[in-house]
């Protein structure tokens, strides 16, 4: 990569090249030429945009302890040699600079009156940031930073440590998950342990009571019956224990977190009369017309869940179905049909002759 | 559709009669709440729909050529009705060639009549709209078909002749598609006939048939859109049988309704003949000459139709894109509010400054 000017291009590393050799006749055949890869460009420093240096350089220049630069006599040390995590450098400076501002400048909302004074802060902050990126102004942005740093040093504290604890409880909840979910996996298994004993116990039991041969085996089998019983009580009698214990964490945990009263459901009920009491279905009928559905109940024709006495059922009534209906007569009002006895007109006009 | 509240093993012990003021399950459908009218009304209904469809297309002639309405003679009323007549007596024709059962016919003669109580023929040339309440019924009474497959049974038709319409003839219907049919009366009265201490077991075979053939001749009146389908199943199985009848409507309480039946036998024998079609010919050879130009596609009349709703559409596009624009430059896009405020500052400042 061969730049305008190539003075100090060792220093820079721009002379490094892959698989070549230094053209930089102080590095002899035998120092390795470092691939560059992202995790050995060094950012210096350096106010130079393309001021990359590989770790190999790095360590050779400043083992010796702190060294100018040369090109602006500044000093620097080996310590101030950071990775780069970002292709741009401009980018790695900038995120260098905020870092060191936002440990610094860390209010929150909460710590200022209202909304415009927290702005003023920000945009107080933010002058900061960008004239030092800038490189403008820099003593008197110094002179800012410090000033600020004084007036709020208690409170810039406070939040440090706030900020702390929260990061602590973080972690102590997945803690507190993940030995949760280990000790859930350890019961399961105990548990499948237990099952496994219990199996090989009943069994020794078994043979023991007929190797003993004093009994029968039918007695055996009462006796191991009798055995497992118990073993099903004691086992009840522990789960349910623990589903009490789980009920009364449970309801305590509710009464603290004061749900809601559940309101019950009330389904649609609609209430129409469905001429029930005007048939009486027979248990079968004569159906000529419906011979094949009748010869195969069973069959192909229940597909569906389709029975032949619904249909009938329908039918019937259909045929009863609004047989009181007084058609619209002209000559009346032309909303009331005409009245039987003992009969009620509906809203629409339209009337149910009740049983006569 | 009536809903099965119960099967046959009801869980109520005892079927109570109507309390007042309960209502019954028909009188819940849209049958009984908007397709139920007396004679006079639909007499009416016509003849209003009739005049206001010749003033509408008689004012089309006139706009595009002044005086040319004069010499052509509209239909009236009855012509209409006639010609719907002729139609509605093709579909059993066309369901016995496809297979559809009488479920499907008798719903898409339902259709048909109730189109022509919201539209009139001048608009809409009965042929396509049977052909489309035919394709309806299919989908409605769940015995659906794919349109190629009908299609392709009727021949010189497109799909487009039939799904144009399709969106029409539901709006027309109010998308009230459940249409509760005088068949399934009569064979609940002829199961429930049975079911009578003292019926005659021989000849009911007989009686239903013929009860059927008047059912079906009643759906070339305006039967359904009058009485309610379990009269008119009472009233065909009177005109088959009237001991019979009258003995099962006895039993049921309602001999009053034999009265109300009787105009309506006298319909369905008078009434059900399909028209001449002699008559039918020369009907509409005079309606191709009255066709409402508006909706023949390609006609100067239905083009400048489609042209005016094309302008307004595009008038309101360019009203809604004005006001949009007007937001955007004239106004600040976030709003007056931060302008304001700006001067609520600078009022503050000088408040400030001022202060001594």
């Amino acid at each position: 990569m061969a730049t305008k000017t190539n003075i100090g291009g060792w220093l820079r590393g721009t002379t490094v090249r892959k698989g070549g050799s230094n053209s930089n006749p102080r590095s002899t055949a035998g120092t390795p030429v470092v691939q560059s890869t992202s995790t050995t460009i060094f950012g210096g420093g350096v106010k130079d945009p393309s001021g990359r240096v590989s770790e190999f350089s790095v360590h050779r220049l400043f083992t010796l302890g702190p060294a100018p630069c040369p090109i602006c006599q500044k000093t620097l040390r080996k310590l101030a040699f950071t990775p780069q995590t970002f292709e741009d450098l401009q980018v790695e400076k900038e995120v260098a600079i905020r870092r060191r501002i936002a440990k610094e400048f860390n209010k929150r909302r909460e710590d200022f009156p209202d909304l415009r004074s927290y702005n003023d802060y920000l945009e107080e902050v933010e002058d900061i940031t960008f004239n030092l990126i800038n490189g403008t102004e820099i003593e008197r942005t110094e002179e800012r930073i410090a000033e600020l740093r004084r007036a709020s040093a208690q409170l810039t504290s406070a939040n440090a440590a706030r900020e702390l604890e929260y990061a602590a409880s973080l972690q102590a909840a997945e803690e507190a998950e993940k030995l949760a979910r280990q000790q859930r996996a350890l019961q399961a298994q105990k548990e499948e342990e237990e099952e496994r004993e219990e199996r090989e116990r009943e069994r020794m039991k078994v043979i023991e009571l007929l190797e003993r041969s004093e009994m029968s085996e039918e007695q055996v089998k009462k006796e191991v019956e009798r055995w497992r019983r118990e073993r099903e009580k004691k086992r009840l009698a522990e789960q349910r224990r623990q589903q009490q214990a789980a009920k009364t964490l449970r309801n305590r945990a509710a009464a603290q977190s004061q749900m809601l009263p559940d309101t019950p459901h009330v389904p649609l009920q609609d209430d129409y009369y469905a001429w029930q009491d005007k048939y009486t279905m027979l248990p079968t009928y004569i159906d000529p017309s419906h011979g094949a559905v009748m010869q195969d109940r069973e069959g192909i024709m229940r597909a569906g869940g389709y029975r032949i006495e619904e249909a009938w059922e329908r039918a019937i009534r259909s045929a009863v179905a609004g047989l009181d209906v007084m058609p619209i007569d002209d000559e009346e009002d032309q909303w009331n049909g005409t009245l039987g006895e003992g009969v009620t007109v509906e809203g629409a006009g339209n009337v149910v002759a009740a049983s006569a | 559709m009536p809903v099965p509240t119960e099967v046959a093993s009801s869980v109520t012990p005892e079927p109570e009669p109507p309390r007042k003021r309960q209502r019954t399950l028909y009188e819940a459908s849209t049958q009984y709440k908007n397709w139920r009218f007396s004679k006079q009304q639909l007499s009416s209904i016509r003849t209003s729909l009739n005049e206001a469809a010749v003033a509408a297309i008689r004012d089309t002639f006139e706009a595009d050529s002044p005086g040319s309405s004069s010499d052509v003679s509209f239909l009236n009323a009855d012509e209409e009705r006639l010609l719907v007549k002729f139609y509605a007596s093709k579909i059993p024709q066309l369901c016995g060639a496809c297979g559809f059962p009488e479920e499907v016919e008798a719903t898409a003669v339902s259709y048909l009549k109730r189109f022509y109580l919201k539209n009139t023929v001048m608009d809409w040339h009965p042929k396509n709209v049977m052909l489309t309440a035919l394709f309806l019924a299919t989908k409605t009474a769940n015995q659906p078909i794919p349109i190629d497959a009908y299609v392709s049974r009727i021949p010189k038709t497109s799909p487009s002749d039939i799904l144009d319409l399709e969106f029409l003839v539901a709006q027309s219907l109010g998308f009230e598609f459940t249409v509760w049919h005088p068949h399934r009366a009569l064979w609940g009265v002829w199961l429930d006939i049975q079911s009578l201490p003292d019926h005659p077991k021989e000849d009911i075979e007989e009686v239903y048939k013929t009860a059927k053939t008047h059912v079906r001749a009643s759906r070339l009146t305006d039967a359904e859109l009058i009485y309610t389908p379990s009269q008119i199943a009472l009233a065909a199985f009177s005109l088959a049988s009237p001991n019979l009848a009258s003995l099962w409507a006895h039993s049921k309480d309602s001999s009053n309704v034999l009265q109300v039946i009787e105009p309506l036998k006298q319909m369905i024998l008078q009434d059900s003949h399909p028209p001449d079609v002699e008559a039918v010919r020369d009907v509409d050879r005079r309606l191709k000459l009255c066709k409402n130009p508006e909706k023949v596609i390609g006609s100067k009349a239905y083009l400048a139709r489609k042209a005016q709703e094309e302008k307004t559409a595009a008038e309101k596009r360019a009203k809604k894109a004005e006001e949009i624009r007007k937001a955007m430059e004239e106004n600040d896009p976030f709003g007056e509010h931060i302008a304001d405020e700006k001067k609520l500052d600078e009022a503050v400042n000088e408040a400030l400054e001022d202060d001594d």
